[in-house]
């Protein structure tokens, strides 16, 4: 039986969506989970993502770091240290600046909501020129046989019919999957994870219980910004980057977390896996420039028919 | 147990509380009452560290509590149980009484804790794994007081646990109340618009009127007293 072409067409892109999707849905992850507690917009997301490519690069490729573990396995390996030492980042720039203008010290001041846009544009500026002196303009990437090799996976027996699943994609989809289920674990069973979403709720009911809220918001944020430089660390293994990359992502990311209902971890991971079926699928009927139109399109059709988002719950807007 | 000196708060320029002074020995129950606006409420948030005092002092187990950060404030063992009940909406019943938990002296013996929450207000029980902000407001005040309780504090207090609830479900609340503090030994601080309740069940009572203690005494006292009689017992 041979299957039409279209029809294969059309698992390959599924396929790619559904790598990819898993990649995006770590991004949102990340930035779900700032916004989640902190009610903080972060202009800078897409920054702590481009942060997280150069960082995969600078251990990986310059410094080859991770060459003893083989290069299929050093991407992943310097993506993965991504995570850590981006957290350690966040965390000071929650300490130094975003808590002066959130959390606790803001609750009294009126303003607090503009001072916060304004701190998180700016860090974003500094970074993008900053890495634009630092690294330069050239465009890079990660080098890794991964990404030009691809499993040819048999469809439907025939001979010609085979999908194709990129290799660097497919490890850096595994890879998200289990960092965002990690974390979810980590919000729904710790003590930790809890304190969070307690103070995500009701910072003032938090702080009669005990919890420290200022440092619950550096600990969340040091993750949403150390788990999006992951994302980006894998992402850098098949995509070509320079310092203003961020913009291609940080739609990407709001979108999906909005798409997903703001304030649930696991709505940010299927937002991001919407966007990226939608982004490939769309190539089937549209040409390539308008991938990011179809995005829009779907998501003003959620935001229209469910403006709670997938997994956003009535019972979290009282 | 809590000693405050000459409290005033101000929020930017308009005065709260104007030199307020109160003290709640170990093992009494002690009720705040006052019309809206008196500052009942500020008073709490003046202890709990979520508002600052402009001037005046606050002493807990003989330490300066003004001092001390608000997160710290229920790991000395004091409770507070907010105004509008605040539980946290997407927390379950059962995680929400964890965090009632997260102060040390609590999470040794969050077993123990359920087990008299439990038996305390055993709606809660049947309900342990659905979402807080789907519970009923009587429910939800339960769900308040119980997260109160489950740090095993020395001191709880309790901004009006009666506020929106039904005669009955009210009835109940305060007949727990009690119990925690004649069976508990707990040292209770109430805040109550239901005059009467609050300081039947009272040890001493103190009234507050824009800002200023007018009014302090022993139960008997105040329940005798005309101005109480005439302005909040309505008799
Ligand atoms: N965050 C705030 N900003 C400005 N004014 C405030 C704030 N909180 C309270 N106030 C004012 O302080 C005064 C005391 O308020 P508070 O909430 O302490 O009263 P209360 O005695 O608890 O009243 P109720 O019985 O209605 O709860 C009121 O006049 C109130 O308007
Ligand atoms: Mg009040």
């Amino acid at each position: 039986m041979s299957v039409g072409p279209l029809f294969l067409a059309f698992f390959q892109v599924l396929i790619a969506g559904l790598l990819v999707g898993a990649i995006y849905g770590l991004m949102c992850v990340g930035l779900g989970l700032i916004f989640g507690v902190m009610r903080v917009i972060n202009f800078a997301q897409g920054d702590f993502l481009m942060l997280g490519m150069y960082f995969t690069f600078y251990v990986v490729s310059a410094f080859g770091v991770f060459s003893f573990l083989g290069p299929q396995a050093a991407p992943i390996a310097g993506a993965l240290l991504a995570g850590p030492v981006l957290f350690a980042g966040g965390w000071i720039l929650h300490r130094l600046l975003i808590s002066r203008v959130t959390g606790t010290r803001a609750a009294a001041e009126r303003e607090a909501g503009q001072a916060q846009l304004i701190l998180t544009l700016g860090i974003a500026l500094i970074l993008e020129n900053g890495a634009l002196i630092v690294f330069g303009s050239t465009p890079t990437a990660v080098h890794t046989p991964l990404s030009w090799s691809a499993w040819m996976i048999p469809f439907f027996g025939g001979a010609s019919s085979v999908l194709f699943v990129n290799k660097a994609r497919a490890v850096a989809c595994v890879v998200s999957v289990l960092i965002g289920a990690a974390l979810y674990w980590f919000i729904g069973r710790t003590r930790l994870g809890k304190a969070l979403r307690a103070a995500a709720d009701n910072s003032e009911a938090a702080l009669y219980m005990g919890i420290d809220v200022d440092r619950a918001h550096s600990v969340a944020f040091g993750i949403g910004t150390g788990i999006t430089a992951i994302a980006g660390g894998l992402v850098a293994t098949y995509y070509t980057f320079q310092p203003y990359v961020g913009f291609d992502f940080v739609i990407i990311m709001y979108a999906g977390v909005v798409l997903g209902g703001l304030g649930s971890i696991l709505g940010a991971f299927w937002g991001g896996m919407t966007i990226g079926l939608v982004q490939q699928l769309a190539t089937l009927v549209l040409p390539m420039q308008l991938q990011n139109a179809a995005i829009f399109v779907v998501f003003l059709l959620v935001v229209q028919l469910r403006p709670q988002g997938f997994f956003g719950r009535s019972a979290e807007r009282v | 147990m809590l000693e405050i000196e000459r409290l005033s708060v101000s929020y930017g320029g308009l005065s709260a509380l104007r030199e307020v002074s109160l003290r709640v020995g170990a093992g009494e129950f002690i009720a705040l009452v006052g019309p809206n606006g008196a500052g009942k409420t500020t008073l709490f948030k003046a202890i709990s560290g979520t508002v600052a005092p402009a001037s005046g002092r606050i002493r807990y187990e003989g330490r300066d509590l003004v001092s001390a950060a608000p997160s710290e404030r229920a790991h000395l063992g004091i409770a507070h149980v907010p105004e509008g009940r605040q539980v946290f909406p997407s927390l379950t019943v059962l995680e929400n009484l964890e965090m009632g938990a997260y102060a040390a002296a609590g999470r040794g013996g969050l077993e123990r804790s359920l087990e008299r929450i439990f038996a305390l207000f055993p709606m809660l029980a049947d309900r342990r794994r659905q979402l807080a902000g789907t519970l009923s407001g009587g429910e939800q005040q339960m769900l308040a007081i119980g997260r109160g309780i489950a740090s095993l504090p020395r001191l709880l207090m309790l901004d009006e646990p009666s506020m929106g609830l039904a005669p009955t479900v009210a009835d109940l609340i305060f007949e727990r109340i009690a119990e925690l503090h004649r069976d508990g030994g707990l040292t209770v601080l109430l805040v109550e618009q239901r005059v009467a309740e609050a300081l039947q069940s009272c040890d001493k009572g103190y009234v507050l009127e824009t800002g200023r203690i007018v009014l302090e005494g022993p139960r008997q006292a105040l329940l005798a007293d005309d101005r109480v009689r005439r302005a909040y017992l309505g008799m």
